[in-house]
């Protein structure tokens, strides 16, 4: 029993980051834009947060700063894809390796490497943090409480405004959303900028709240679970959360059982999200829901010169 | 209305527009000299490495040596072309592969993993002695070849029977193939003579020999997958239908091209060509299973593949730079204490530039009539 309350207790840390990494992905994916530099966005958030918490020690500044960097690096690809019209496939890996080999460049170079930071402080909301059981899910730093508040805005901002509204037309149908008088590329700028900022804070929590200092290629794989995520959430922010909490739950376990001292080849352990993350993809495909979710010009650079 | 009042007017001098009214199109270029296409392209490739010089200077190589240490010291000094040479061995393998799969439209991210894969077989053979000592080194060569042969099939079947996104299962493969590797080094296949993640080293006959001069084996390998490919693209007739399903898999399958097989055919051919690939790293460089004696061959496969345009001979030459680049990377390493990370930096710098410069080969930018001024 103590078991399963400390684990569940520690899922939404490992969860939080992909939810927000699936979130800021639909909202550039929305827009049309294929956006695969998911693991290295949030390599420079985190790197970018480490070097601020190590500098000034303000978890909120660093939270920032790794939200700045990231969609900071998002402009490159933006200009690839929006305007210079790269591939969306090959600009987007080239943006992983740039930010792989750049971070872990800069980390070394600025001897950020390995060096132990604070997070923050585990917060608890009181009533509830005090119910067996589940009470420990109510005993989490401050970030995972404001994701709920996140995540809920950029669901109604998708789903309720206007403006996302336009965004949506513009992944769908961009054509017809610039008839419409809609700036297509502006939206598609602004899309992969915000959603690369919402990378960028997922991978400032793993950095700084999660794993609490800097390892070079820390992200892991986990960038590309997102990917995953969201193909297999169908663009759905809300199958996408539920994605992503399955992921915390596996992650959470992973050091349980380790603590309750269950013998397992460690290395085989490790591989589980990912074995996972294919099983699922397999399972989602078989069971044949392939319907039309995807956003109908994923992928596609839109020119309002060229006839189709 | 403007046309009409502007007709009847006498004419006087032509207005200069003022710059914020005058209107700009993008137009689609259909075909462009060959003599800009390469102006473009060394522009940009310039561009890049002046980027990528700058960052070097940044990071502490002085300036003046930069030259010495990519161009004169790598190059025109006999050891160090040799170590160039043997270096782009497993990348130009890497490097075709990626060539073969991408003219297959198959997004093979998974060549690390095929690598992986290629060294285990290979040591497997190694390890448990199978086969007399002459034939041992051809065995190994069949079965990394076999393996990472293998580790393509799944990704290549699941993308054609159920549509699962390639990109995303090569990725995940690869992520399992290196635990796996790490479960062998830290585990059964540990070397028993000190306790560092690495296999026993090969014997003596397990390894890729010398021939002349210190020139080793791998690069006549190296040349003889490249024809191959050249070959197999070029002249065969797998190749001519390769280029039908590129242009268009439907009219492909119409006309009676078997374009399962031939996808199916190629993207293994590719894991193959990686697996092989991990075999001349773990029996030519290192000797051993290493834990990590893959890394970072998985993305200049694939960015090689990119910049010579799936063209197996162009991917050739471009590996070649590539390879300078790695032993200039691990130079700067050792003199320098520049992480090795630098060289990945530099290829997606340079990717990043050629991939953009592509926009000025097939768009042009063409003033059009402005707004009423």
């Amino acid at each position: 029993m103590d078991l399963l309350a400390s684990w569940l207790g520690n899922v939404p840390d490992f969860a939080v980051p992909y939810a927000l990494a699936a979130l800021g992905l639909i909202l550039t994916e929305r827009a049309g834009v294929l956006s695969l530099g998911a693991e290295g966005l949030l390599l420079a958030g985190a790197l970018a947060s480490i070097g601020t918490q190590l500098a000034f020690g303000v978890a909120g500044l660093s939270l920032l700063a790794g939200m700045a960097a990231a969609a900071l690096v998002s402009i490159l690809f933006a200009v690839m894809v929006i305007v210079l019209r790269v591939n969306q496939v090959i600009a987007g890996l080239t943006l992983v390796f740039f930010c792989q080999g750049l971070t872990s460049l800069l980390g070394t170079l600025l001897e950020w490497t390995n060096q132990p930071i604070r997070g923050l402080p585990a917060l608890a909301l009181w009533p509830l943090s005090e119910l067996p059981l589940v009470g420990k899910l109510f005993h989490q730093n401050l970030m995972v409480y404001l994701t709920v508040p996140i995540f809920l805005g950029v669901v109604w901002y998708l789903n309720r405004s206007t403006s996302g509204l336009r965004l949506r037309a513009v992944g769908e149908n961009p054509q017809a959303a610039d008839a419409a008088g809609i700036p297509v590329l502006a939206y598609r700028f602004a899309a992969v900028m915000a959603g690369s900022a919402l990378v960028g804070l997922a991978g400032a929590y793993i950095a700084v709240l999660s794993t609490k200092m800097w390892i070079a290629d820390m992200s892991g794989g986990r960038g590309w679970i997102a990917v995953a995520l969201v193909i297999f959430a169908r663009w759905s922010p809300w199958k996408a959360l539920a994605g992503a909490v399955l992921f915390g739950c596996i992650e959470a376990l992973i050091p349980q059982l380790a603590a309750a001292g269950v013998r397992l080849p460690q290395y085989f352990v490790l591989m589980t999200p990912y074995a996972v993350t294919l099983g699922v993809m397999i399972w989602v495909a078989l069971g044949g829901r392939q319907n039309n979710a995807q956003p109908g010009a994923l992928g596609e650079p839109y020119v309002r010169e060229e006839r189709r | 209305m403007s046309e009409l009042s502007n007709a009847t007017r006498p004419t006087s001098a032509p207005k200069r527009q003022p710059l914020t009214s005058r209107r700009y199109a993008l137009e689609i270029r259909q075909q462009m000299a060959w003599h800009w296409q390469a102006l473009i392209l060394a522009v940009s490739l310039i561009f890049g490495l002046g980027i990528s010089a700058a960052i070097l200077i940044a990071a502490g190589v002085p300036g003046g040596e930069l030259l010495d240490e990519f161009v004169i010291l790598t190059l025109f000094d006999a050891q160090s072309l040799r170590a160039v040479l043997f270096q782009a061995a497993p990348i130009v393998m890497v490097g075709i592969a990626g060539c073969l799969a991408f003219r297959a439209r198959f997004w093979n991210l998974g060549l690390e993993g095929q690598m992986i894969w290629g060294g285990i077989a290979a040591t497997a053979i190694s390890l448990f002695e199978v086969g007399p000592e002459s034939t041992r080194l051809a065995l190994m060569f069949v079965a990394a070849t076999l393996a990472g042969l293998a580790w393509a099939l799944a990704p290549v079947l699941l993308k054609l029977n159920l549509k699962v996104n390639e990109i995303i299962s090569t990725l995940m493969l690869n992520y399992i193939a290196a635990n796996f590797l790490l479960h062998l080094v830290y585990g059964a296949w540990k070397d028993p003579k000190d306790s560092f993640p690495y296999s026993p080293q090969y014997r003596a006959f397990e390894r890729l020999p010398e021939m002349f001069d210190g020139y080793s084996m791998a690069i006549p390998l190296a040349v003889l997958v490249a024809l191959f490919a050249w070959w197999f693209v070029g002249v065969c007739r797998a190749g001519l239908y390769l280029r039908f399903v590129d242009a268009n898999p439907r009219v492909a399958d119409a006309v009676g091209v078997p374009v399962r097989k031939v996808i199916v055919g190629t993207v293994l051919l590719s894991g193959g060509l990686a697996g092989i690939a991990g075999f001349v790293v773990a029996a030519g460089q290192e000797g051993r299973l290493t834990q990590a004696f893959y890394q970072g061959y998985g993305f200049s496969g694939i960015l090689i593949a990119f910049l010579a345009r799936n063209n197996p001979l162009a991917a050739t030459i471009v590996a070649l730079l590539v390879a300078t680049l790695f032993v200039a990377g691990r130079n700067l390493q050792v003199f320098y204490q520049i992480p090795f990370s630098m060289v990945q930096l530099i290829q997606a710098l340079i990717v990043i530039c050629v991939a953009s410069s592509d926009f000025f080969i097939r768009h042009r930018i063409r003033r059009i009539a402005g707004r009423e001024s």
